[in-house]
C-alpha cells in the first residue's frame, strides 16, 4: 500500500506530470474559463460576449500552459491548474443553471 | 528572470519546436503561395489575362447571366470581379461532392472555360487544410499554429539580449554559432508579422473547435443559433413564389446600408432561376441585348417569398471582412445588418482576423513583407531543428535530419517543379487532365524528395541540389510561360509581370542560398567545442545534455 502511493506520488512529481497537466489540464481549464467568460462578461451585448470568450481562449490556453509548465514539478503544476479549474467550473455550472 | 525559469521556458521552446516543426513549416511554406492565391491563379490560366477590361458590377445581367448557362440553383454565390482578376465567378456548394463552379467575363457576362489548372488551390489547400478531410485538416493546422505561438512566446522571454541579437551575425565562425545568429535574427525581424500569423492563424484553424464552446455558453450548446446571431439568417422556404425586387436597386442601396465596403460575396437563397413567361432557355434570351432589358428581365425572375439575398465584404478602411447586409428577395426588406465596425473590441479582434492573416489591407508590399517574414518563419524552424541536432552532435545521418531535409526540402522543391509542370501541361495535355497530372507531380515529386535523404548519405550535398532543382524549377517555369504563351517576363506587364517577377526572386533567392550555404559543416557536441558558443547558451547546452541523458 505504501509502495502504491509511494509510486502515485513519484508519478505525480514527476515531468511527465507536469507535461500533462500544460498540456492537457490547461486545456480543460481553459474551456471551462473560456464559458465563464463568455457567460459572465458584463460589457457589450450577446455577440461580444461570444467573441470576448473567443478571444481569451488563446489567451487562457497559452498563459496556463505556461503557468503549468513552470511549476516546480507535476503535483505543483496540477495544484495551480485545478486551483483555478474548481472554482470556474462551479462558476459554470451555478451560472448555467440559473440563466 | 530566475535560472530555473529561463531553463523551463528554453526547454519548452526547444521541444514544442521539435514536436512541432516539420508540420509548422509546411503550413508556413504553403502559406506563401496562398497569400497570393488570387494572382497566382490570374497568372497561371494566360486565358485570364486576356479577357476585355472589366465594366462595373451589374448584378442582375450576372442573374440572368447564370440563368442563360442553366445554373439554375436555388442556392448559390456570386463572386463580383475582384482588384485582380476580369471574371465573375457563379459558384453552388454541394455537401460532399464537387462544387459547380462557372465563370463569367465582367466585360460582357459570356461564359468562358475555367482554367485547367488547380495549383493555386493545390498550394492554398495545403495551408488551410493540409488536404486532409474537413474538419480534422483544419483543426490539425489551427493547433500548429497554436504551438507556433507558445514557442514565439516563450523565445521572446528566452531571449533577453535582443538589443544585441537584433544585429548579430558571425558568419566566419562555427556552423553552430552561424545557425544560433541566424535563427535569433529570422525571429526578431520577423516577430510582428509571425506574432500575428501564428495567433491569427490559430484562431482561423481552431474557431469550429471552440464554437461549441461558446455557444455552449450563450446559445444553449445551439451552434446554428449563435452563426446566425453572428452571421445573419437563412433563408426560410414556404413554397409560395413572388417576382423579385429589383436587385439593381439593392445593389444600389448597398452604398447607404454598407458604406465604404467592396462586396465580395453575394450569397443568393430562394431565387428560382424559371421564367414566368416564354421559354427558359430559347437562344434570343441568352443574347445581351435582351439581357440587358434589366425592367423586362426582373418579372422572369421569381424568389420564395423568405427568400434573401446576402452581400458581404471587407470594409475599404477598417480591419473587417465580416461586414455584411441581408435583404428579402421578395420585398426587398433590409432583415440583418452585420458590421463590426464600431462594435466592441473583441468583436472587432475577430473582424480583423482574417484581414490581418491574409492580408486584405494595404498594398502589395505589405503582401511581401507577410511572404518574407513567412519565409523567415520557414528559415527559423529549420535553424531550430539544426540547432537542437547540433547541440546533440547529431548529424544529417540522424532520422530527424533526413525527415526535415525530406519534407521540407522537398516541399520547395516539389512547390516549384510543379509551378513549370503545370505551364508545360498547357502545350502537352488536355485540359481534363491538366489539374489530375499537377496533383500526381506535386505529391509525386514530394514523395520522392522526402525519401532521398534517406538513401544519400551526404545531407550537406543534397540540400545543396534541392536548393539548385528548386531555382532551376522556378527559372525552368518562367521560360516555358515564354515559349508556350508567349509571356516573356520583359514583355509582361500588370500582375502577370508582378508574379513572373516574384517567381525570378524566388530563383535568384535559392541561387544565393545555394552559394552561401557551407558546403560541409563539422558536427560536435555542443561542450566540446566551448570556444565557439555564446556564455548566454552554456545554461542551455547544460540542459540539453541533462534532458539527453
Amino acid at each position: 500500500m505504501l509502495r502504491f502511493s509511494s509510486n502515485i506520488r513519484t508519478k505525480l512529481n514527476s515531468n511527465g506530470s507536469r507535461i500533462t497537466a500544460a498540456i492537457l489540464g490547461s486545456l480543460i481549464t481553459t474551456v471551462a474559463l473560456t464559458v465563464c467568460i463568455t457567460l459572465i462578461w458584463p460589457f457589450g451585448d450577446l455577440i461580444e460576449q461570444i467573441f470576448a470568450g473567443g478571444t481569451f481562449f488563446f489567451v487562457f490556453w497559452a498563459s496556463l500552459f505556461y503557468w503549468a509548465i513552470l511549476a516546480e514539478d507535476g503535483k505543483k503544476a496540477w495544484l495551480r491548474i485545478l486551483a483555478l479549474f474548481f472554482p470556474v467550473l462551479a462558476i459554470d455550472i451555478i451560472s448555467l443553471t440559473f440563466k | 528572470m530566475q535560472q530555473q525559469t529561463h531553463k523551463t521556458l528554453y526547454a519548452s521552446h526547444a521541444w514544442i519546436g521539435i514536436i512541432s516543426g516539420i508540420l509548422l513549416f509546411i503550413v508556413t511554406f504553403s502559406g506563401i503561395p496562398a497569400l497570393f492565391d488570387h494572382e497566382i491563379e490570374f497568372w497561371q490560366y494566360p486565358a485570364y489575362s486576356e479577357l476585355d477590361e472589366k465594366k462595373p458590377f451589374d448584378l442582375e445581367q450576372s442573374l440572368q447571366a447564370a440563368k442563360a448557362i442553366d445554373f439554375g440553383y436555388d442556392n448559390f454565390f456570386i463572386q463580383p470581379a475582384g482588384d485582380i482578376n476580369k471574371h465573375i465567378t457563379l459558384a453552388h456548394f454541394i455537401k460532399g461532392e464537387e462544387p459547380d463552379i462557372r465563370y463569367l467575363s465582367a466585360n460582357n457576362y459570356q461564359q468562358f472555360p475555367p482554367s485547367p489548372s488547380e495549383v493555386s488551390h493545390l498550394f492554398s489547400h495545403l495551408h488551410t487544410d493540409l488536404h486532409l478531410p474537413n474538419p480534422w485538416g483544419r483543426y490539425l493546422v489551427g493547433l500548429s499554429g497554436m504551438a507556433m505561438l507558445l514557442a514565439i512566446i516563450a523565445g521572446i522571454f528566452i531571449h533577453v539580449k535582443w538589443r544585441k541579437e537584433f544585429v548579430m551575425l558571425r558568419p566566419k565562425r562555427s556552423w553552430r554559432l552561424l545557425l544560433t545568429d541566424q535563427h535569433k535574427l529570422l525571429g526578431l525581424w520577423s516577430l510582428p508579422f509571425t506574432l500575428i500569423l501564428a495567433f491569427t492563424g490559430t484562431i482561423l484553424g481552431l474557431l469550429g473547435l471552440i464554437s461549441p464552446i461558446l455557444a455552449l455558453a450563450a446559445f444553449n450548446g445551439d451552434v446554428e443559433k449563435a452563426t446566425i446571431a453572428v452571421l445573419g439568417p437563412k433563408a426560410e422556404v414556404t413554397g409560395e413564389y413572388t417576382p423579385v425586387y429589383p436587385l439593381n436597386e439593392l445593389w444600389g442601396r448597398l452604398e447607404i446600408d454598407l458604406p465604404d465596403t467592396s462586396v465580395e460575396f453575394i450569397q443568393v437563397s430562394g431565387l428560382k432561376l424559371i421564367t414566368t413567361e416564354g421559354t427558359e432557355n430559347s437562344e434570343e434570351k441568352q443574347t445581351t441585348e435582351k439581357i440587358n432589358k434589366t425592367e423586362e428581365t426582373s418579372k422572369k425572375l421569381v424568389t420564395d417569398r423568405g427568400g434573401i439575398i446576402k452581400f458581404s465584404g471587407s470594409h475599404n478602411e477598417k480591419l473587417s471582412n465580416l461586414e455584411s447586409v441581408t435583404y428579402n428577395l421578395s420585398t426587398g426588406e433590409r432583415i440583418h445588418q452585420g458590421s463590426f465596425i464600431g462594435k466592441g473590441p473583441f468583436q472587432r479582434i475577430f473582424a480583423a482576423v482574417t484581414p490581418l492573416h491574409y492580408v486584405l489591407f494595404g498594398n502589395a508590399w505589405l503582401k511581401v513583407c507577410y511572404a518574407l517574414a513567412a519565409l523567415a518563419g520557414c528559415g527559423l524552424i529549420l535553424t531550430g531543428n539544426m540547432l537542437w541536432l547540433h547541440r546533440r552532435g547529431h548529424g544529417m545521418a540522424h532520422w530527424l535530419s533526413k525527415l526535415t531535409l525530406g519534407v521540407c526540402g522537398g516541399l520547395v522543391v516539389s512547390t516549384s517543379l510543379t509551378l513549370a509542370l503545370s505551364q508545360g501541361l498547357y502545350g502537352f495535355s488536355s485540359t481534363e487532365e491538366h489539374h489530375h497530372f499537377e496533383e500526381w507531380g506535386f505529391w509525386g515529386f514530394w514523395l520522392f524528395t522526402i525519401t532521398l535523404p534517406f538513401i544519400f548519405k551526404d545531407g550537406f550535398s543534397l540540400s545543396h541540389y534541392f536548393l539548385r532543382i528548386t531555382a532551376a524549377g522556378f527559372i525552368a517555369t518562367l521560360i516555358i510561360d515564354g515559349l508556350l504563351n508567349g509571356r516573356w517576363i520583359w514583355a509582361s506587364e500588370g500582375w502577370v509581370f508582378n508574379v513572373q517577377a516574384g517567381i525570378l526572386f524566388s530563383a535568384l533567392l535559392f541561387i544565393y542560398l545555394d552559394i552561401k550555404m557551407p558546403k560541409q559543416a563539422n558536427i560536435r557536441k555542443a561542450a566540446e567545442a566551448p570556444a565557439d558558443v555564446d556564455t548566454s547558451e552554456v545554461a542551455n547546452t547544460e540542459l540539453d545534455h541533462a534532458q539527453a541523458s
